[in-house]
């Protein structure tokens, strides 16, 4: 892996098409989109016209940072799954960020990042602490004394997101493949009608 | 005789995760390198049935797994591929966006054209990679999610006689199973049972039947099924071992009698059509049925038709398949690009009216 790595960032957590491009230890190229719906097709060619844009080409990436979410199940999906197959084509490694590790970047440390989780609860995770994120229905009472990350901005998520991978690729801290951050577990439920008892 | 193509195919449609390495010489009989195919049977199995948002989370994590397994099995690498094929659709839309974002990353990184297959044509392609069979050739395409009959004119031509209008044979085998407390998947275990049972103690219907055409219906003989049973444990406080096996008689007995006669009326129409080497051949798990699989093959004799049921594992969802479907596009020329779409719904015989599904997501199938 060369010092200053060269990282692709993308994410689709939520309704936008984010992309980011670290080079030389700086942003060269970022691009994000709103979109409801489309991702999937959207987001490979927007991410060939930044490279493009910024005279780079898929072969030139050292390593490619991935958005995990938490958000949108099927978005964050789109991502990781390009991202694992992208890694994987080139023979690179992929690394999963958060959006809340990606939008309390830069900040002094203990901080608090936060971001909506619907049906009345919130994610939550202290950085600077060793804990796991969770979600909790009672955000304020969560550690106010620590300052707040900013909610993520489709904009500056990207860019995040590759800066805090090339500070892991820099660290070499083990990089397990990137995997969404789900929180609920899958809406199923057993079948209501049981099965009949088995007489001899 | 032309340079090898090999590729990589993907299947992410249900609840099989699978990777395959197909190696074609034009004129030679295509070689399957390597068919990884990773089950979910056990992260289903407490639901009763397949549940669409567990799949879309153990394909997401588990394709590209599958792929380094193919890779390893075939002793090929990624720089040895000619293209990257995967299942676009129809299917469980969160499985197929995950094949379809996984093939896409890999054919950026590799610089690999990218292919999108219809499953189905996976399924109605597979007795070219099997046997040669040439177009054009008759198709029973019997799975847990479908049911119908194709006229196979050329790889993206292909007519449809008719489908089932409601449940597909596969899953009623499933929810057969379920209601008579046997394990998942249900066609192996009911045909299991099946085997101590009497086929003639129930009578149960053989929808549509009576009617004209190739088009099939399984909803009511679940139903039917469901009365008897809930009549036998009524009576006797549970159900009884013989009378379960019983019911699974007469339950595959019903399913082989329709699929049996609606097959005779889709062969004369196909054998009306004079094809030069007439084929019959079955495709789809319910195929690997052995008493369907012999009622169908005494039909196709009827009509001197060769009978092809590929081996069990090309039978069900497997990428081998994908895989070939994306060998015969690529020598067609036909490859797609990164806006491919993954779609929930993808009929095969894009002429023909919608059988199912007509709503605003368009045909099913």
């Amino acid at each position: 892996m060369p010092s200053d790595p060269t990282i692709l960032a993308f994410d689709t957590s939520a309704a936008h098409c984010a992309a980011a491009l670290l080079s030389g230890g700086r942003i060269v190229a970022a691009t994000a989109e709103e979109m409801g719906r489309g991702q999937a097709e959207r987001l490979m060619p927007m991410i060939e016209e930044m490279l493009a844009g910024a005279g780079f080409a898929w072969r030139d990436l050292d390593a490619v940072a991935v958005g995990i979410g938490p958000g949108n199940f099927t978005g964050i999906r789109i991502s990781v799954a390009a991202a694992r197959g992208l890694a994987l084509g080139l023979g690179v490694p992929a690394i999963g960020v958060s959006t809340l590790e990606a939008q309390a970047e830069g900040m002094a440390r203990p901080c608090l990042s936060l971001a909506d989780a619907r049906r009345g609860m919130t994610y939550a995770l202290v950085l600077g602490e060793d804990g796991p994120p969770v979600m909790t229905d009672a955000p304020d009472a969560l550690r106010p004394e620590m300052p707040r990350a900013p909610m993520a901005d489709p904009a500056t998520l990207a860019p995040a997101m590759a800066r805090i991978a090339a500070a892991r690729l820099a660290l070499g801290a083990p990089l397990p493949r990137p995997a969404p951050l789900y929180f609920r577990s899958a809406d199923a439920a057993p079948p209501k009608d049981p099965a009949p008892v088995i007489l001899p | 005789m032309s340079e090898p193509v090999t590729i990589l195919g993907l299947e992410s449609s249900c609840d099989d995760t699978a990777a395959a390495i197909v190696r074609h010489c034009d004129g030679a009989a295509p070689e399957i390198l390597s068919s990884v195919v990773l089950g979910q049977t056990d992260l289903h199995e407490a639901f009763g049935g397949v549940v669409p948002e567990i799949a879309a989370r153990a394909h997401t994590e588990k394709l590209d797994l599958c792929v380094e397994q193919a890779l390893a099995d075939a002793n090929v690498t990624l720089d040895q591929l000619d293209a990257i094929a995967v299942t676009a659709g129809p299917g469980l839309i969160g499985g197929v966006l995950a094949g379809v974002m996984l093939a896409k990353g890999l054919a950026a990184g590799t610089g690999l054209p990218l292919i999108g297959v219809n499953h189905l044509a996976g399924h109605a392609l597979t007795p070219r990679l099997t046997d040669g069979a040439s177009f054009p050739y008759l198709m029973l395409l019997v799975s847990g999610g479908h049911s119908q009959f194709l006229i196979a004119h050329g790889i993206d031509d292909f007519t449809r006689l008719g489908g089932t209008i409601d449940d597909a044979p596969g899953e009623a085998f499933d929810k057969t199973a379920k209601l008579l407390a046997l394990p998942q998947p249900g066609g192996p275990s009911v045909e299991a049972e099946a085997k101590s049972g009497d086929p003639t103690r129930f009578s149960l219907p053989r929808p549509l039947l009576d009617r004209p055409g190739c088009d099939m219906s399984f909803s009511g003989l679940k139903t039917a099924l469901l009365r008897e049973r809930d009549r036998l444990v009524e009576a006797h406080g549970g159900l009884r071992v013989q009378d379960r096996a019983d019911l699974c008689a007469g339950f595959q007995a019903a399913v082989t009698d329709v699929l049996a006669e609606k097959s005779r009326r889709a062969l004369s129409e196909y054998i009306a059509s004079n094809p030069f080497d007439p084929v019959f051949a079955v495709a789809g798990g319910v195929s690997a049925n052995m008493q369907i699989r012999a009622a169908l093959e005494t039909v196709s004799k009827e009509f001197g038709a060769r009978f092809l049921a590929p081996p069990l594992a090309l039978c069900t969802d497997n990428a081998a398949m994908i895989a070939w479907a994306g060998i015969e596009r690529l020598r067609a020329g036909l490859t797609d690009d990164m806006t491919l779409a993954a779609r929930p719904r993808w009929p095969l015989d894009q002429q023909s009216p919608a059988m199912l599904g007509s709503g605003k997501k368009g045909a099913k199938a």
